[in-house]
């Protein structure tokens, strides 16, 4: 198991610095390609590639404490250019790269909420996205400096011993307390809460999260995770630049399309470690072929982390009982509780162990209480999420944020040494989240038994699809401006997917139109006001007028009317089926 | 050029009416409404429960629209 005690450097840099110095071969990052050879970093090819980025980002006016907004797709230099904006001090924010069926509109107006709570000074992109972004930092009322071009720039010229001494009075002056990088959640028009971490909770997360999965210079990651996503960028990224080990990087737009690559890139390196959202577990187990696995190993593996929606018992089953032929250890099979204002981890389940199952009654725990039965007709399997890992505590709360008996459940409060320091220009919401002492209310529901974690559900209308949030208000905003749809008369919600192993979108919206045919036109409107703003709704239910039940405040009830369409078969709505 | 019948698959998959949706040798995914990354398995797997064909992951991972697919399907049906 790594030495955390005995690694060198108080922030990002100096750890890095810390590697390429002492182990400056060993391979940092390998960038997968799918129809080419992996392109391999080491320690030091990638600190000096960073120094370069770091000397041109100071040239052209990047300063400490900048927000640097990062837009570029799977690239072998996005990793040197992220380091050697920390290298400055600045801050890099991982943005996603827009996906083709995303408005230009939409995709600024995204840009302009994340920027205006951020405070984004500079945009790093791709040239293809020249036109859609320059619009955006040539308006008035924009806080983005520039934008530049990093993968243009030219890196083959030396650094002089002027400049490496100007680079290292930089990186003297950054103090490890300071912020070291800013995540966005999820979300579309301004929803987004930005997290700003600290070189020193980015640090401690490593270390107490590496200590709990005893993580050893000999593991090796592998990840298709997107790095906007705090589980790709924390667990994937950071955890193995600051631990001395290396990562994997596989392009998440590729592994969807053929998700045979993770097995394909874990065998040929023998990865150890990997984190997948559940329905991974669904998708793979049921997607991929025995012609495909052919002559693939999945032996290597020691620990496939669960995280970023709920974990289902089913998956796992169906994961272990699809490869297990493969050399899968049913023991490689573990969770995580995580999310970004704790930088990552709150709980994991133990190294050589397969997640705990309990069987819980459903109506005990629908009235928060945890009682255990075998009785099949009666029970749900709830899979733990583990134990708390050092520098996390958590209680369960209820809705007036007490702690509730050692037998109920409720809310997830959690405190760490590594929490955010609260949502930046965006006090409102922090003040929701946070309270006095430090407690941060997760808005998820679950239950500790036998000291862990089980998480069963949101006290928050989020809907979590493949390990993205969405928040219905995107949708029903944009769902409220389509034709014939009554504005305001829409809900967002999501459905549970068995078969996939997640949640997906559904809409009920009212409208006046009665025909079968404008029926059809109104659902693929629909969609495509999802797909404008990069949301797939798979399910609409057209409601004729003052179908929704209303709320004490007055706005369509979005619990209400889930349970209503869930529960009844009601001849007044329409839908594809 | 893409065939009625692989048309009809997509259509039928995601729930569209054939008729009034346009999908032509250039579309890609993300134009037609509904066919997102996580249907995007099921509309393959259709594909390949109505032609008897198996496809592997990097084969579809080069098809970037529509004719790419249809001519995968031909390469397999004439195999």
């Amino acid at each position: 198991m790594i030495d955390f005690s005995s690694l060198q450097g108080d922030t990002l840099w100096e750890r890095w610095q810390y590697f390429a110095q002492t182990t400056p071969d060993k391979e940092a990052i390998i960038h997968w390609r799918a129809a080419d050879e992996p392109y391999r970093w080491t320690f030091s090819s990638l600190l000096e590639t960073a120094n370069k980025f770091s000397l041109y980002l100071k040239n052209i006016g990047v300063k400490k404490g900048d927000v640097c907004a990062i837009i570029i797709r799977h690239n072998p230099y996005f990793y040197p250019f992220y380091l050697g904006i920390a290298g400055i001090g600045a801050l890099p924010s991982v943005l996603a790269y827009p996906n083709p069926r995303l408005h230009p509109d939409k995709f600024r107006q995204g840009l302009s909420g994340m920027a205006q709570r951020s405070g984004l000074d500079w945009i790093f992109t791709e040239t293809p996205l020249e036109d859609i972004i320059q619009p955006f930092v040539e308006d008035e009322s924009t806080t983005v400096d520039e934008l530049f071009f990093p993968l243009e720039w030219d890196l083959n010229r030396e650094i002089d011993q002027a400049a490496i001494q100007e680079l290292s009075e930089i990186r003297t002056a950054i103090k490890s307390n300071e912020p070291m990088l800013l995540q966005h959640s999820s979300g579309t028009t301004g929803l987004q809460k930005p997290v700003v971490l600290s070189h020193d909770a980015v640090l401690k997360h490593v270390e107490y999260y590496g200590k709990s999965i005893e993580l050893s210079e000999d593991d090796k990651i592998v990840s298709w995770l997107p790095l906007y996503h705090d589980m790709g960028l924390i667990a994937a990224y950071h955890l193995s630049l600051a631990s001395g080990i290396t990562t994997i990087q596989i392009d998440p737009f590729e592994w969807v399309l053929a998700p045979i690559l993770l097995f394909m890139a874990s065998s040929e390196e023998k990865a150890t470690l990997t984190w997948l959202p559940n329905f991974a577990y669904n998708l793979m187990a049921d997607k991929l072929s025995d012609e495909e696995m052919e002559d693939l190993s999945l032996e290597s593996f020691r620990m496939i982390v669960n995280c970023s929606e709920p974990v289902r018992s089913d998956s796992h089953k169906k994961f272990i009982d699809r490869f297990n032929k493969y050399g899968l250890k049913a023991n490689a099979i573990a969770a995580m509780y995580a999310m970004a204002e704790t930088t990552l981890a709150v709980t994991q389940t133990a190294t050589n162990k397969q997640a705990l199952e309990v069987s819980i009654d459903r109506e005990a725990l629908s009235n928060g209480k945890i009682v255990l039965t075998d009785n099949p007709l009666k029970n749900r399997i709830c899979v733990s999420s583990g134990k708390l890992i050092e520098g996390c505590t958590l209680k369960i709360v209820d809705d007036s944020r007490n702690e509730v008996a050692e037998d109920g459940s409720g809310e997830i409060a959690v405190k760490s040494v590594s929490m955010f320091s609260g949502y930046r220009n965006y006090p409102e919401k922090t003040a929701e989240v946070v309270d006095d002492e430090g407690w941060y209310y997760t808005g998820d529901i679950g239950f500790r038994y036998d000291d862990e974690l089980y998480v069963i559900g949101r006290k928050k209308d989020v809907i979590i699809v493949a390990g993205n949030n969405i928040y219905p208000e995107d949708v029903e905003d944009a769902v409220s401006k389509v034709e014939n749809v009554m504005p305001g008369r829409v809900i967002a919600f999501g459905e549970d997917d068995p078969e996939l192993g997640t949640e997906q979108v559904s809409v009920i919206a009212e409208t006046a139109v009665e025909s079968e045919e404008e029926m059809k036109h109104r659902r693929v409107d629909i969609i495509r006001a999802g797909m404008a703003i990069n949301i797939n709704i798979h399910e609409v239910y057209l409601a004729p007028p003052r179908w929704l039940i209303k709320s004490s405040s007055g706005k369509p009830s979005r619990k209400a009317n889930r349970e209503r369409i869930k529960n009844k078969n009601d001849e007044q709505v329409w839908s594809k089926k | 050029m893409i065939s009625d019948r692989l048309k009809k698959i997509i259509c039928d998959e995601l729930y569209l009416d054939v008729n009034e949706i346009e999908i032509t040798d250039e579309t890609e995914a993300p134009q037609v409404p509904g066919w997102d990354s996580l249907n995007h398995s099921n509309i393959i797997v259709a594909i390949e429960k109505d032609y008897g064909v198996r496809f592997k992951g990097l084969e579809v991972l080069k098809c970037n629209n529509v004719g790419a697919l249809q001519n995968l399907i031909n390469s397999k049906i004439s195999q």
